[in-house]
């Protein structure tokens, strides 16, 4: 069986103010469907530029990215967004609520994408469900600023878990977060994982890191 | 199908949601919408209103459109032969016009010419003044000898007056003011009813007519009686009679002469018969039939023409008023956008296509337009509606007006062009928003 993604050569040269530089230099990754990864870093080191490729926000500029079995490396915008909507979910390190919407429609808008139709009646069960996996679900009709910083970031993880991806990527999801909180929003995180879906976890906490079934680090644009 | 009404609905929530959190701003972008889109619809409704408006008065004045107006040469034979066949008819009137004086005998009339009544002197309608000359001094005066050799001004009043077949109402709608109007069964009367319009009456009512009128080439004076007072859009003291009645006391010969009284047929469009019969006719006699000019009025197009280029001047004025609204729109939608940066991102992030969240940004603008639309629209019906309330018993045009339907489609046209042209720039914006950067941790 093929793994869930297979990254082969990838390289990133991002060009900015300054001369252009290589961030990325022949990346190579593999994640097993349910397998959860931890990638280590030095700010800087380009994990964000790494996972925004994985979760397809941005293409490489060259090497291979196999998704089930499907290369993914020149996807074209459209097809971009209907894999994001369909196979990943995102955490990010800020919370990235909307305030004007209470949790439960934060956590709907994953939902209402143009992605597919569901009924309202449909959605609201759903929307539910995803708050109950992380503890939340009595919050349902909180908006954000009535919600504590773990509590935000659990209505993001729910938000990530809604329409069942097959892989999570979190790119320092307690990076503003108290030790405990944090711990509790990895926990939610590596719940998903014993329901199948693929977790990659950018982090600077290595005890975090230890509770991933691998541990990798991205140095001079490799990943080891 | 599911697919795109799934994105329809998808865009009609995120729509919403953007709009409900931001009240005030789309408030805000529809005032500075309004004077413009205001500026159309008033052009639109004030560029139809006089259309409407002036096409009453011609209706009155040359006849409805579409009637076919056929001139008789100034020959008695013709003439005879033309009315004769259009008396009785429905769908056709003959129209005889004469010069004629009511009052006072041996007198010059009080508006010599047929003039209007505030404009006796002077003006084409008078005759030519003259001037003695003093060639050592080149001094000018007006001639007194020729005056006093002429009868003096007195109490008498000069008129056109038509003689009709039929009822020329069909042809040309004349408003009642005063009295009935002519009466075309039964017998000619031997003292012609006379039906005047404003003018002739503000004649009679200005000044004390004796009732005696000299018709040129008449064979007696007839005492004439006054019936009713029309409005026919004229400024030139006219009187309308049934044209048997004049002719009781005109011999056959008058209409020989070469300056005699001018004849004129209006037909409906319907009477084609009774037209082609007139030709037939007077071509009978050795009439040519190029003498026979007929014409269709289409006052309409004539009034299209006419106001076309005074309503794209205005229309131009108020596209500009609406431009700046345009530039209020774009001003907010971008503030709005750049606002929004963090929610398109993620948006985008969780599978929103670009060219949806174009679509609601467009979408969004496009309604602020199509609101503003029916708040300035709304204003022009409530504007016209008061207005005729105010004037209408004063100018009786403005009675039955309504807000023109060609206004409301200029302000929707308006309104909609602006929110695209507001919209474009910040939707095309919204799409290009980079989810990494924004995102990136
Ligand atoms: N939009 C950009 N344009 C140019 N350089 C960028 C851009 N975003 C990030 N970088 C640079 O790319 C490198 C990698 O960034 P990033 O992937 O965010 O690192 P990490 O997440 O490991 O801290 C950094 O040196 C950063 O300064
Ligand atoms: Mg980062």
């Amino acid at each position: 069986m093929s793994p869930l993604i297979e990254m082969v050569g990838i390289t990133k040269t991002l060009k900015g103010q300054q001369e252009p530089r290589v961030i990325l230099d022949g990346v190579d990754l593999t994640v097993d469907r349910g397998e959860s990864v931890a990638i280590l870093g030095r700010s800087g080191s380009g994990k964000s530029t790494l996972l925004s490729l994985i979760g397809l926000f941005d293409r490489p500029d060259d090497g291979h990215y196999f998704m089930n079995g499907r290369d993914l490396a020149r996807i074209p915008e459209r097809k971009a967004a209907a894999l994001r909507s369909a196979e990943f979910g995102f955490v990010f390190q800020r919370f990235f609520l909307l305030k004007h919407l209470t949790a439960a429609q934060n956590v709907a808008m994953a939902l209402v994408n143009g992605q597919g139709w569901l009924p309202r009646r449909h959605r609201r069960a759903r929307v539910l469900e995803a708050l109950d996996q992380v503890g939340i679900a009595h919050l349902a009709k909180q908006r954000p600023a009535k919600l504590s910083g773990g509590e935000q970031q659990r209505v993001a993880v729910a938000r990530a878990l809604v329409r069942s991806p097959s892989l999570l990527l979190a790119d320092e999801p307690t990076g503003a977060l108290d030790t405990e909180t944090g711990n509790l929003v990895i926990e939610v995180m590596r719940a998903a994982t014993d329901r199948g879906c693929g977790l990659i976890l950018v982090t600077h906490d290595h005890a975090h890191a230890a509770k991933m079934q691998r541990v990798l680090s991205l140095s001079d644009g490799v990943l080891t | 199908m599911i697919r795109l009404s799934g994105r329809f609905r998808s865009a009609l929530i995120i729509g919403g949601q953007g709009i409900r959190s931001r009240k005030l701003r789309t408030f805000l972008s529809m005032i500075s919408l309004f004077l413009g889109v205001l500026a159309v619809v008033t052009v639109q409704a004030g560029a139809e209103t006089a259309k409407t408006l002036r096409l009453a008065d011609l209706e009155l004045h040359i006849g409805k459109d579409g009637t076919r107006q056929m001139y008789i040469p100034s020959m008695p034979d013709a003439m005879d032969a033309a009315l004769t066949t259009v008396a009785g008819k429905a769908d056709a009137v003959g129209v005889m016009g004469y010069q004629a004086i009511i009052g006072e005998p041996n007198v010059v009339p009080i508006n010599q010419g047929a003039a209007p009544f505030d404009n006796t002197d002077g003006g084409y309608y008078g005759p030519p003044m003259q001037m003695d000359c003093n060639p050592m001094t080149g001094e000018c005066r007006p001639i007194k000898d020729e005056q006093a050799a002429q009868p003096t001004r007195g109490q008498a009043v000069e008129l056109v007056l038509q003689g009709l077949t039929g009822d020329i109402r069909q042809f040309r709608p004349f408003r009642p003011v005063a009295g009935n109007w002519l009466d075309f069964s039964g017998d000619p009367s031997y003292s012609p009813r006379l039906v005047l319009n404003k003018e002739a009456a503000k004649g009679f009512t200005r000044y004390q007519i004796p009732a005696e009128m000299r018709v040129e080439g008449a064979t007696a004076n007839p005492t004439p009686r006054i019936v009713g007072v029309v409005d026919d859009g004229n400024s030139q003291p006219t009187a309308y009679v049934r044209v048997d009645e004049m002719r009781n006391w005109m011999p056959k010969t008058t209409a020989n002469q070469m300056y005699g009284p001018g004849m004129q047929l209006l037909f409906a469009p319907t009477a084609g018969e009774t037209e082609a019969l007139v030709v037939r006719k007077i071509t009978a006699l050795g009439v040519s039939r190029d003498m026979l000019h007929v014409e269709t009025i289409n006052a309409r197009k004539d009034i299209a023409e006419e106001l076309a280029i005074i309503r794209w001047i205005f229309l131009g004025m108020a596209g500009l008023v609406l431009l700046i609204g345009v530039a209020g729109i774009l001003n907010v939608g971008l503030a709005t956008v750049g606002e929004r940066v963090e929610e398109f991102a993620l948006r985008r992030a969780v599978g929103t296509p670009r060219s949806l969240l174009a679509g609601i940004v467009l979408a969004e603008t496009l309604l602020t337009g199509l609101l503003t639309a029916a708040a300035a629209i709304g204003l022009g019906v409530v504007a016209i509606d008061v207005g005729a309330g105010l004037f209408g018993s004063r100018v009786p045009q403005l009675q039955d007006l309504t807000f023109p339907w060609q206004a409301g489609v200029a302000g929707v046209i308006a309104g909609l062009v602006a929110g695209l042209l507001g919209g474009l720039i910040p939707a095309i914006r919204a799409a290009r928003i980079p989810i990494a950067t924004v995102m990136r941790a």
